[in-house]
């Protein structure tokens, strides 16, 4: 390690309440949902009719919904990214409505919609001609990648990482996620007493990290510091969490540790609060036995974006850093009636943030657990 | 010093491992699983074998001869500091369309859970870490170039930077799989154990999977 800090200079998004951060963070303190009726494609036979979509994105034609995200994204802010930018793309499925079009109506060649290929793509729109690589670890995918960014940067591997993160929402995915009953017929309520599901949601953004040197040399603004990070696996289930939480409890309990803070340091908690009874019991229970007594306030984005799946925890640590620079603890969308599980920790209103650190977190399929410390700069 | 502790490997029609130098044949899938249980390489049956995609299945048989030339123990109700992280060309593009195609056949009303699973990246990862116990970190990464040493690389890093005690690395598709066992070097032990950056070394100038096994396999004799 080079005892040099991981530092965010630059960083955008879109999500369904529209281009750009502050329609998200904006949309979220309005306390209005963005998860509503939408008609991509039939959904009769599913649980639900509702799902987040960025408006005005048009399904089934020839770009995928995902580089109709990323394009005008990435160009927008292509200024801001030097040429020898190492790339981590985080996604689950990609262009997989590309697949779908293949097996649909065989216009495009379903080889298309792999994730190397976006990879390809992405180089392109970032204007970088240097090499990348595509992590894909199912809900905690960007969360990881952000993590794995700073590790490059902390290890002296590279002195500027970009992590880019995408994940729509498609026919694919969203009867997949209705075989398996996880969509709330209505709309996801994190942490609420009568949550039934998530709904799906859809998302794009970047995150460029540099050293702190770097960014020194270069003036840049900081945005905050990827400070630690604890990755691990519940080894339990495939589709559902460890019941007790104990798998998240150890991720976080290494984020702390390796970011020399205590619990008592955490200003607000980022959870991951996909409005499924098991996995926010979970969490809850991982969060009492990290901080015992000491109740940090504890937000979910999910209610208002939907579940963006691979792109969830890239968007929740822009919302944290929000967050923690606005010195805001964002409402819990959709949240009625607190769960006593989670009664005084989450709020369905904004609060003040105490302190300078915060954590965000995602858990997925297959139990991975990943745990992520910010810090303000 | 990170070092490669152990190693097993799948052909279409062989599995071995390199430190132990086991090497036998096998018709399909599920007979590979029973010579596994029998040479008690896997220690006990893995539950719903038979629903895991090929991949998920290649996956698992690998991890069992890599740990037992590692001379790693495991049990039903042991879990470990282990991650994991797999790589193949593909990610689940089969898989994807296995379930969709099934999707589309069911008159576009109803998916199949049991596919849905597979079409994630890291699935495959993700059967043998239930399997085995493994609570370290889990992902799936495509590099752009030299997979199997980029994976062995990118392991041995995750190892310095603390995140896990132990790395296992696999390369998994259909019909072939390697998978190495990364740890740090314990002087107290007697294992064989072989160095990582001679074997990144050694199979980075080499793109055919067979020639890969013979040279491991010449590594492993020396």
């Amino acid at each position: 390690m080079t005892g040099t800090k991981a530092v965010v200079v630059a960083c955008d998004i879109v999500t369904p309440y529209g281009w750009g951060i502050d329609s998200c963070w904006n949309g979220l303190l309005s306390k209005k949902t963005a998860i509503g009726r939408f008609d991509r494609f039939p959904t009769e036979s599913f649980l639900t009719q509702n799902a987040a979509v960025v408006p005005g994105l048009t399904y089934g034609q020839d770009k995928s919904i995902v580089i109709k995200m990323l394009k005008p994204l990435l160009q927008k802010n292509i200024s801001s990214i030097p040429e020898d930018t190492f790339l981590i793309l985080a996604t689950t499925t990609g262009e997989i409505d590309k697949l779908e079009r293949h097996v649909l109506n065989e216009t495009t060649d379903a080889a298309s919609s792999r994730p190397d290929k976006l990879l390809e793509k992405i180089l392109l729109l970032c204007g970088l001609g240097s090499s990348g690589i595509v992590v894909s670890a199912a809900c905690a995918s960007s969360s990881i990648a952000v993590a794995h960014a700073a590790g490059m940067i902390i290890s002296g591997e590279n002195d500027c990482v970009i992590v880019v993160a995408c994940d729509s929402v498609s026919e694919f995915v969203f009867a997949g996620f209705s075989s398996l009953m996880a969509l709330d017929k209505d709309m996801a309520k994190p942490f609420d007493r009568d949550r039934n599901g998530l709904s799906l949601g859809e998302a794009s953004g970047f995150l460029l990290l540099m050293s702190e040197l770097r960014a020194s040399r270069e003036n840049r603004s900081v945005i905050g510091e990827i400070a630690g990070w604890g990755l691990t696996n519940d080894a339990n289930h495939m589709t559902g969490p460890s019941r007790d939480g104990s798998g998240l409890a150890m991720a976080i309990r290494k984020a702390l540790k390796s970011a020399d803070v205590s619990e008592k340091d955490i200003g607000c908690f980022s959870a991951h609060g996909t409005g499924t009874i098991y996995n926010d019991s979970m969490e809850i229970k991982a969060l009492k036995t990290v901080f015992g007594n000491h109740k940090v306030p504890v937000y979910s984005i999910k209610g208002g974006t939907g579940h963006t799946l691979g792109a969830a925890g890239l968007l929740e640590i822009i919302i944290a850093f929000e967050s923690l620079n606005k010195k805001i603890v964002p409402p819990t969308v959709n949240l009625c009636n607190i769960d006593n599980e989670a009664s005084g920790w989450v709020s369905s209103e904004p609060l003040t943030v105490n302190g300078s650190v915060t954590i965000s977190t995602n858990s997925g399929f297959g139990g991975v657990n990943c745990a992520v410390v910010l810090k303000k700069y | 010093m990170i070092v490669i502790k152990g190693i097993g490997w799948i052909t279409k029609t062989e599995y071995g491992s390199i430190i132990k130098k086991l090497q036998g044949n096998y018709n399909d899938l599920k007979s590979l699983h029973s010579h596994l249980q029998h040479e008690s390489v896997l220690k006990y049956a893995i539950k719903n074998f038979g629903r895991f995609d090929a991949a998920s299945k290649m996956t698992c048989c690998s991890i069992a001869l890599a740990l037992n030339d590692a001379g790693i123990t495991y049990s039903e109700h042991m879990k470990h500091d282990i991650g994991i992280l797999g790589t193949n060309n593909n990610g689940c593009f089969e898989s994807n369309l296995a379930y969709f195609k099934d999707y589309v056949s069911c008159g576009r009303t109803i998916a199949r859970g049991n596919l849905f699973i597979y079409t994630l990246p890291s699935t495959p990862m993700a059967e043998p870490a239930i399997y085995f116990g493994f609570q370290g970190p889990l992902l799936y990464i495509k590099f752009q170039h030299n997979q199997i040493p980029s994976m062995l690389h990118y392991a041995g890093k995750m190892i310095l930077r603390r995140e896990t005690s132990k790395m296992i690395a696999v390369e998994a598709s259909e019909e072939k799989s390697v998978c190495f066992v990364l740890g740090k070097q314990d002087n107290t032990s007697t294992m064989k154990t072989l160095s990582l950056e001679d074997i990144i070394d050694t199979i980075k100038k080499i793109s055919d999977f067979d020639e890969i096994v013979i040279m491991l396999q010449r590594k492993g004799a020396m």
